[in-house]
C-alpha cells in the first residue's frame, strides 16, 4: 500500500525530473554559462572538470532534482497526508506542489533569491545555508498552517476558505523584516539578474506542476488505504 | 480537539495513514526509503568534492541554489 505510493511518487518525480533535465539543458546550462562571463573569480581557480562534464551532470542533476521531490514529497508526504490536503483529484496534486515550492523555493527566496554566476554576496555560505534552512521550515509551516486553516473553515463559503488559507503568508514578512542585508555585486546587469531569476522560477514551477499533473494522471490506488485496515481504531 | 472535525475523517485520517504504515512497513524499509532521499538531497547541495561540486555548478544555478 504504501509502497504504491513511493512508486507512483518516483514516477511522476522521473517524469517531472525529465521535462526539468530538458528545461536545463535548453535554457539552465546556456543561461548560466552565458552569464558566467561576466565573473572574475570563483573563489580561486577555475573549475576542476570540463565545460561537457558540467552540462552533461547538471541536466542529471535536473533529473534527480525530480525524481527528489516525487519520491520525497508525492511518494511520502502525500501518502500520510492525503486524507488532509484541501481539494480532490488534481486539485489536490497541486494544493501539494505549491507546498513543496513554498517550502524548497518560494520562502527561501524571499530573503535569498537566486543569483546568476557573477554575482558576490555579501553574506558568508554558511550564514546562507542556515538562513535557506530555517526559511524552508517556515515555508513548510505556512503551508502546514494553510491546510488547518482550510479545514477549520469546513462549512464556510469557498471564498472565506481561501482567505483563511492565505493568511499564514503573512507570516512569511517576518523573516524578511529581520534578515541580515545582504548586497550583492557584479558586472551583470539589473534587467539581465531579473530575467535570470524569473527563468529559475519559472523553472521550478514547471518542475512542480509537471509532477502533480503526471501524478494526477497516474490516479489513485485501487483500493483506497484504508480497505484491509481490520483493527479498531482505538482513541483513549 | 474531539469535535465535528474528528467524526468527519474517521474514514480516513493522517492518523489511520501513520497506524497504516506501522503496519505494512518494516523499520529497515523506512530507514533505506529516508536514506535514499537525504543521500540524493545531499549529492545534489552540498558535496563539496570539487569535481562534483563543479560538475553541478549550471544545475545549482538553475534551481535558485547558490553556494559561493
Amino acid at each position: 500500500m504504501a509502497t504504491d505510493y513511493l512508486e507512483r511518487g518516483a514516477m511522476a518525480g522521473v517524469a517531472g525530473g525529465l521535462v526539468y533535465g530538458l528545461f536545463v539543458a535548453t535554457v539552465g546550462n546556456a543561461f548560466t554559462a552565458g552569464l558566467e562571463t561576466f565573473e572574475h573569480s570563483h573563489g580561486g581557480g577555475g573549475p576542476v572538470v570540463s565545460e561537457l562534464t558540467t552540462t552533461v551532470a547538471s541536466i542529471g542533476g535536473g533529473v534527480l532534482w525530480g525524481l527528489l521531490f516525487g519520491v520525497a514529497a508525492f511518494g511520502m508526504v502525500y501518502f500520510f497526508l492525503e486524507p488532509a490536503i484541501p481539494g480532490s483529484g488534481a486539485t489536490k496534486r497541486l494544493a501539494l506542489a505549491g507546498a513543496g515550492f513554498l517550502t524548497v523555493s518560494g520562502a527561501p527566496w524571499l530573503v535569498l533569491p537566486p543569483q546568476p554566476p557573477g554575482v558576490e554576496q555579501a553574506l558568508g555560505t554558511e550564514t546562507r545555508l542556515a538562513w535557506y534552512a530555517g526559511l524552508m521550515a517556515l515555508g513548510a509551516l505556512v503551508a502546514v498552517l494553510a491546510g488547518l486553516a482550510y479545514q477549520r473553515t469546513d462549512h464556510h463559503h469557498t471564498a472565506v476558505r481561501l482567505g483563511a488559507m492565505a493568511l499564514p503568508l503573512a507570516l512569511l514578512a517576518v523573516p524578511v523584516m529581520f534578515a541580515p542585508a545582504n548586497p550583492v555585486h557584479g558586472d551583470v546587469p539589473a534587467a539581465l539578474v531579473a530575467a535570470y531569476r524569473w527563468t529559475v522560477v519559472f523553472g521550478q514551477l514547471v518542475l512542480w506542476a509537471t509532477i502533480a499533473g503526471v501524478h494526477a494522471w497516474l490516479g489513485d490506488s485501487d483500493t483506497p488505504a484504508t480497505d484491509d485496515l481490520d483493527y479498531p481504531a482505538t482513541a483513549d | 480537539m474531539q469535535k465535528d472535525t474528528d467524526t468527519k475523517h474517521a474514514a480516513d485520517s493522517v492518523y489511520d495513514r501513520i497506524e497504516r504504515a506501522k503496519a505494512s512497513l518494516t523499520g529497515p524499509q523506512i530507514a533505506i526509503a529516508v536514506a535514499l532521499v537525504a543521500a540524493l538531497g545531499f549529492t545534489l547541495l552540498f558535496v563539496q568534492d570539487p569535481m562534483l561540486h563543479d560538475s553541478l555548478h549550471n544545475f545549482r544555478h538553475s534551481a535558485g541554489i547558490t553556494c559561493h
